[in-house]
Parts: structure tokens; C-alpha cells; sequence
């Protein structure tokens, strides 16, 4: 069993495996599938609560990932301000692991994908490694 | 103490799903191999040098954390390690998460990779669908 403290260079492994034997558009199609078919707690927390579910779903997940962030919640917004990505931050630690130069990208298609058929604006700003902005305002 | 965040095995068990689907299981393999070289590089290294007992605190140390039920033991030169109840699939299953039919498959491939790069070999047995398993280690002839 890969362990799922283990899952994040298994995941830059896989990034990496795709993009270079497939090409960047099957690591796109990826990331659009993991979104469609994998992220329904997320798609059913937005349909139900909207902003308040993405508060809910990354509540949950960032703490048991140990991130270091920033989460306000407003009527019109949503924001994560994130101080040390958890999983860049494993990326970055282990000297054995070469990481994927787009690794960040994941979350810019996976989120999106998800939430802005709802009625919302996602935007994801990286501002440097293992930092980064989460936006979601009400279009 | 690592973070443990469960649904990553839902996470993976999809991505070995989606490799299956769309390349075929040689894909899958080769995937599963590069993971075990690369991302187990250190357990490797001391694995050739420590010998099984390497193997044994990485074991101990994963399902521990994990909460899963396990036997660890040794078998005159052989490392048992008897999994009772799989958390990757005891998480995916309570949290209906698809669960890929080759995620058990994944173990055995790994295993072997790692084995095979310092000098051991390994077996693994499994029945996914209760998800128990019984992985054997021992030195190469």
C-alpha cells in the first residue's frame, strides 16, 4: 500500500508520468476527470452551501493535510490565503523527489472546473513556491 | 507526526484507474515502478544496507499511522506483514470512493520494485474485495 503520507510524491510521480509519455494535454484531461469524477464532496458542499461549502470542504481537508493558511468566508467571497502549501512544502523536503516544474497547475483546473458552473469566479494565484491565493466571488 | 489525510487513497485509486482505462495495465506497471524507484528511493537505500529490519520499521511506522490492522512478524529469514483490514480500502469503502480493481495490485508491483532494486524479493497476497493481505520479504538467492 502506498500510504497516503506518501501520496504526494506519488501524485508529482504521476503528473510527471502522464506529461512525459502522453503529453501535456492527457495531464490536462487528467486533472479535468479527477475534477468531473473524483471531487464530488467538494461539487455536492457548493451545490448545497456555496461559499460557506467551500469553507466547509477545505476546513476539513487543509487541517488534516496540517496547512498553514489563511480562510475568510464572506457573503460574496471565499479565500484561502495560503502561507506553506502542505503539499509543496513535502515536495520541497524531499531531497530524493524531483518535483514536477507545473505542479501547481493541478489546482487552478481542478477547482475551477468545479465550482464555476455554480454561478462563481475561481481564480488561483501562485505567488511563489508553496504560496498562493484561492479566490471564489459570486460572478 | 506526518499529516493523515485519507482521501488521497481515493485520490490514487483513481489515477490508477484512469491510467488503466486509458493506456492499459503495462502503463499502469511502469507508473507504479517509477513511483516505487523514485519516491521509496531512501527505502532502498536502507533496505540494501540494514536488511529487512529497514523494511520492518517502514511497515510498522506506515500502518500505525494509518490505524490499520496488522500483523508484523518474523519467519526464520522472512518479514510477514499481515493486513487484517486494508485502511486505504476501508476509507475508500465508507466514503464511497471508487476503488480502482488493480489498487491492490499496486501493492504487489511496488513491492516487488523495491525489493528487486536491493536485493530482496517479495509476494504479496490479497483479496481486495475484503481487503486483507499477506506481503512476504526475504533476501534474494
Amino acid at each position: 500500500m502506498i500510504s497516503c503520507t506518501e501520496f504526494i510524491p506519488a501524485y508529482n510521480e504521476l503528473f510527471a508520468f502522464i506529461e512525459e509519455r502522453h503529453g501535456r494535454q492527457e495531464l490536462i484531461r487528467f486533472w479535468e476527470e479527477l475534477a468531473d469524477e473524483f471531487l464530488y464532496n467538494l461539487r455536492d458542499l457548493v451545490a448545497e452551501k456555496g461559499l460557506a461549502g467551500m469553507h466547509e470542504y477545505w476546513t476539513h481537508t487543509l487541517t488534516e493535510e496540517g496547512a498553514d493558511q489563511t480562510m475568510t468566508l464572506s457573503e460574496d467571497e471565499f479565500r484561502i490565503e495560503m502561507h506553506k502549501c502542505p503539499s509543496v512544502g513535502i515536495l520541497k523536503q524531499s531531497k530524493h523527489i524531483t518535483p514536477f516544474p507545473d505542479y501547481c497547475e493541478h489546482c487552478k483546473v481542478l477547482y475551477a472546473r468545479v465550482i464555476e458552473p455554480f454561478g462563481f469566479r475561481c481564480e488561483v494565484q501562485v505567488h511563489d513556491v508553496g504560496r498562493c491565493t484561492l479566490r471564489v466571488t459570486k460572478r | 507526526m506526518a499529516n493523515v489525510h485519507k482521501d488521497f487513497h481515493g485520490c490514487l485509486s483513481f489515477g490508477l484507474k484512469f491510467l488503466a482505462e486509458n493506456y492499459g495495465p503495462a502503463e499502469v506497471e511502469a507508473y507504479l515502478r517509477q513511483v516505487a524507484r523514485n519516491v521509496y528511493a531512501p527505502l532502498i537505500r536502507r533496505l540494501r544496507r540494514q536488511g529487512l529490519p529497514a523494511l520492518a520499521v517502514h511497515w510498522r511506522r506506515i500502518m500505525t499511522l494509518e490505524d490499520a490492522d496488522f500483523r508484523l512478524y518474523a519467519d526464520d529469514d522472512v518479514l510477514i506483514l499481515e493486513v487484517r483490514e486494508c485502511p486505504a480500502i476501508s476509507h475508500m469503502k465508507t466514503h464511497s470512493y471508487e476503488i480502482a480493481p488493480n489498487f491492490c495490485e499496486s501493492t504487489r508491483i511496488v513491492n516487488d520494485e523495491i525489493c528487486r532494486r536491493a536485493g530482496y524479493s517479495a509476494s504479496t497476497e490479497y483479496d481486495q474485495a475484503l481487503g486483507r493481505c499477506t506481503q512476504r520479504f526475504w533476501r534474494a538467492e
